[in-house]
């Protein structure tokens, strides 16, 4: 059981954000704002091929903002795409970044501003609070309502030679302002929708059961189960309803805040090892986690957990265990996969847990896990 | 807070702003600020970058470069990061190294601001040595004690030193007198052969002197001020006047100093004791004028002789002597007797002229000696 007070000390580190219809439009007012000269805009194919990229172009255009677009990134952006993007942000002589696209293009831009910033390598800077240098202006456009990388304290980075993912957390990470549109949230297929939504939830529900959550971080975290779980099977049948992708990228938002400042779990931390060995979507591999996790942690945090459960059994009209409606909801958006089903074999499970295990998201854990309690956790999910 | 009884004119654009969605609603950022003042270091280090002396930033505690300019990587041939590597006494050439370093921890014991110069050589990366004129000065920059070395090649300075000690050694070397004056005829300089012709002890007793000072007519300096201003330059022998009064030949040689516009800065004159040349010159004159004199007294000798010559020949061949015959070839034998020294006088004019041309360079009694042999070969 977690002893917590409300008289703890905490912190809550929240970027500028700007939500409504049309705040994308506004890239170009605030890079010049920001004294950009030359951008770097970062995005990924996807992105790009929906005409996102483009818009933002066309508002640094009219700003006067000149700018060079990189969108060699893919899912679970690598170290070297990383570098690759600082050669281009040094060569191209930016200063400043702006991202558009979902958590990859978002955590990339990341890894560019502080690789840039401080002349180093991207993996130097694994860890908490090791960037020493601050990293240029970074404005955010999320297309997806998942990742918050638009306000969150993460990067994260799948290590090209010991295929992993790292996890870098530090203030300077937050961006300087993020712009959240709806409208760029109608192009996701279904599936994506789900993942991220997944994903969502999965920081909203971390969050909420962390040992560093706060009254600031209960509050986002909560509205952010409330309105994933409302809004998010309804905007996977209604793409274009602009108020349903609104709510899902409020609850996005809300989850973000409330992670960024009161950190992840097991699950963050199975899923960051999951996807970098089998590169796998990270919204799908929190989905497939979340409720053995839960089921894992559930005597740590029994009430939160029950508070959990309610929510989003009254969404579904369930009434078992709080993993049990997290399953239901998952399976009522067409998440039915096991991590057998996607490819995980048994024999990977160790090495799976061992790096899980040096996941700084465990720290944050309500239940202190062990190795062993994680190969448990993987082998249920199988 | 200022209240208005009236709604603002545009109700719609203030709650824009207030919502933090007007233009110039920003959040509060440094950024711009730095990029700024970042922009403003990237010219100021262009400047640097652009000096021809060598800067260094070194770190007062190690001794270890903490930045350079890009002369300074010019100068010794190695690159910033291998600078920044070393320690700056190490580019100092080692017979000079103990002596910089007094410099330098004598510069730390004074308040920061102030500088110490000194001049030593620093050796780039192929082992040139390269003379600086170093300025070492201290400073703190947050909490850190730094020193700032400007380097300055001197080089050039060395080899126009040397070459102005070479001069300025042959000026006070030189037997002739060499001064130099304003253009007023104020002396400035005159060098030790100038008092030792003028019969001074010291050189330095000319200093602020006019040169009208020096010549027997004293007139003649400024003569030669005005000539000079006019001509540039001028060869004239006149008398000088020595310190005890005495006079004698002098010959001055002399020329205006003009900077490079071409206007008049001082004038430098050379002046040479003549005395013994004139002397000589009047007793070569008076010795050619007895030889002329003497030469044509010869000649009329030479007539004197052939005239009672002519009449005995002419009165032998007229009477019927025995002895007729004899008397001719013997006046035969005189005139070649005359014949001969008329030769003579003629070879002797060759050697004269050589004596002439080679002696002093003054006018000879020539014509006449050309006239009395010119007369001899017209004669039968």
């Amino acid at each position: 059981m977690i002893q917590r007070s409300q008289l703890d000390l905490r912190k809550f580190v929240a970027p500028e954000f700007i939500c409504g219809h049309g705040a994308l439009q506004l890239a170009g007012r605030y890079a010049r704002n920001f004294g950009m000269r030359h951008v770097l805009l970062v995005t990924d194919p996807g992105v790009r091929a929906a005409g996102w990229t483009d818009a933002v172009g066309e508002s640094l255009t009219e700003a006067g903002i000149s700018f060079t677009i990189f969108d060699a990134i893919s899912v679970n952006p690598r170290s070297r795409q990383v570098m690759s993007g600082t050669e281009v942000y040094r060569a191209e002589e930016c200063n400043g970044i702006v991202a558009v696209g979902g958590g990859s293009p978002m955590d990339c831009a990341k890894g560019i501003g502080i690789a840039s910033s401080n002349m180093r390598d991207i993996l130097a800077f694994e860890g908490v609070d090791r960037v020493p240098v601050p990293a240029p202006p970074l404005i955010c456009i999320p297309t997806t309502a998942g990742s918050s990388a638009d306000v969150s304290q993460f990067a994260i980075i799948t290590d090209d030679v010991r295929k992993r993912k790292i996890a870098i957390i530090s203030k300077t990470l937050v961006p300087d302002i993020s712009l959240l549109d709806p409208e760029p949230l109608t192009t996701m297929s279904p599936e994506l929708t789900v993942d991220t939504g997944m994903d969502a939830l999965s920081h909203a529900i971390e969050a909420y059961v962390s040992n560093a959550s706060s009254p600031m971080t209960d509050v986002h975290a909560l509205e952010a189960i409330r309105l994933i779980s409302s809004a998010l099977p309804a905007a996977v049948r209604e793409p274009h309803n602009l108020d349903l992708r609104f709510s899902t990228l409020l609850g996005s938002l809300h989850a973000g805040l409330a992670f960024s400042n009161a950190s992840l779990g097991a699950v963050h931390a199975m899923a960051h090892s999951l996807g970098a060995a089998c590169d796998l979507a990270h919204g799908r591999c929190n989905a497939m986690l979340l409720e053995h996790v839960i089921a894992a942690n559930y005597e740590a945090a029994p009430d939160r957990y029950d508070q959990v459960g309610a929510i989003l059994g009254a969404a579904e009209g369930g009434r078992g265990t709080p993993a049990e409606n997290v399953a239901a909801f998952r399976r009522s958006l067409g998440v039915t996969e096991t991590l057998a089903a996607v490819g995980v074999r048994e024999d990977a499970i160790r090495t799976l847990a061992r790096q899980a295990y040096a996941d700084p998201c465990m720290v944050t854990n309500p239940r202190r896990l062990t190795c062993e309690d994680l190969e448990r956790i993987y082998a249920y999910a199988l | 807070m200022h209240m208005h009884s009236d709604p603002p004119d545009d109700r719609d654009a203030l709650r824009e702003k207030i919502i933090g969605l007007g233009e110039t609603s920003l959040h509060k950022s440094y950024y711009p600020e730095l990029q700024s003042r970042l922009a403003e270091l990237e010219r100021f280090r262009a400047l640097l970058d652009q000096t021809h002396d060598a800067i260094f930033l070194i770190r007062a505690d190690t001794g270890r470069l903490a930045d350079v300019n890009a002369s300074a990587v010019t100068y010794l041939g190695l690159s910033k990061e291998e600078l920044l590597a070393m320690p700056f006494a190490s580019l100092i050439a080692p017979h000079q190294k103990a002596a910089f370093l007094e410099t330098v921890r004598k510069s730390n014991e004074v308040p920061s601001g102030s500088r110490r110069t000194c001049t030593a050589y620093l050796v780039s990366r192929e082992g040139r040595e390269i003379p600086m004129e170093i300025t070492v000065r201290s400073v703190i920059f947050g909490d850190e004690q730094y020193i700032v070395a400007i380097a300055r090649d001197i080089t050039d300075r060395i080899l126009t030193e040397e070459e102005l000690k070479i001069k300025e050694s042959a000026l006070e070397s030189s037997t002739n007198g060499i001064l130099i004056a304003d253009l007023t005829g104020a002396i400035m300089y005159a060098n030790p052969g100038f008092a030792s012709i003028f019969g001074y002890e010291q050189d330095g007793v000319f200093m602020g002197k006019n040169l009208e000072a020096f010549f027997a007519t004293p007139s003649v300096g400024e003569e030669i001020t005005g000539h000079l201003l006019d001509n540039h330059t001028i060869v004239k022998e006149t008398i000088g006047l020595r310190s005890d009064g005495s006079s004698f030949h002098i010959q001055v040689s002399g020329s205006v100093v003009q900077n490079d516009a071409g206007e008049p800065l001082c004038i430098m004159l050379i002046v040479m004791d003549i005395t013994e040349r004139i002397l000589t010159d009047q007793m070569k004159r008076k010795t050619y004028e007895q030889l002329g004199k003497n030469i044509e007294q010869f000649a009329i000798i030479g007539d004197h002789i052939r005239n009672p010559l002519q009449v005995i020949v002419g009165y032998v061949e007229m009477i019927d002597d025995p002895l007729a015959e004899k008397i001719l070839e013997q006046s035969c034998r005189i005139n070649e007797f005359v014949t001969q020294l008329d030769r003579g006088w003629v070879e002797s004019a060759n050697v004269r002229q050589f004596l002439r041309k080679h002696g002093d360079g003054g006018e000879p009694p020539l014509q006449t000696f050309i006239h009395i042999g010119a007369t001899k070969e017209e004669d039968p």
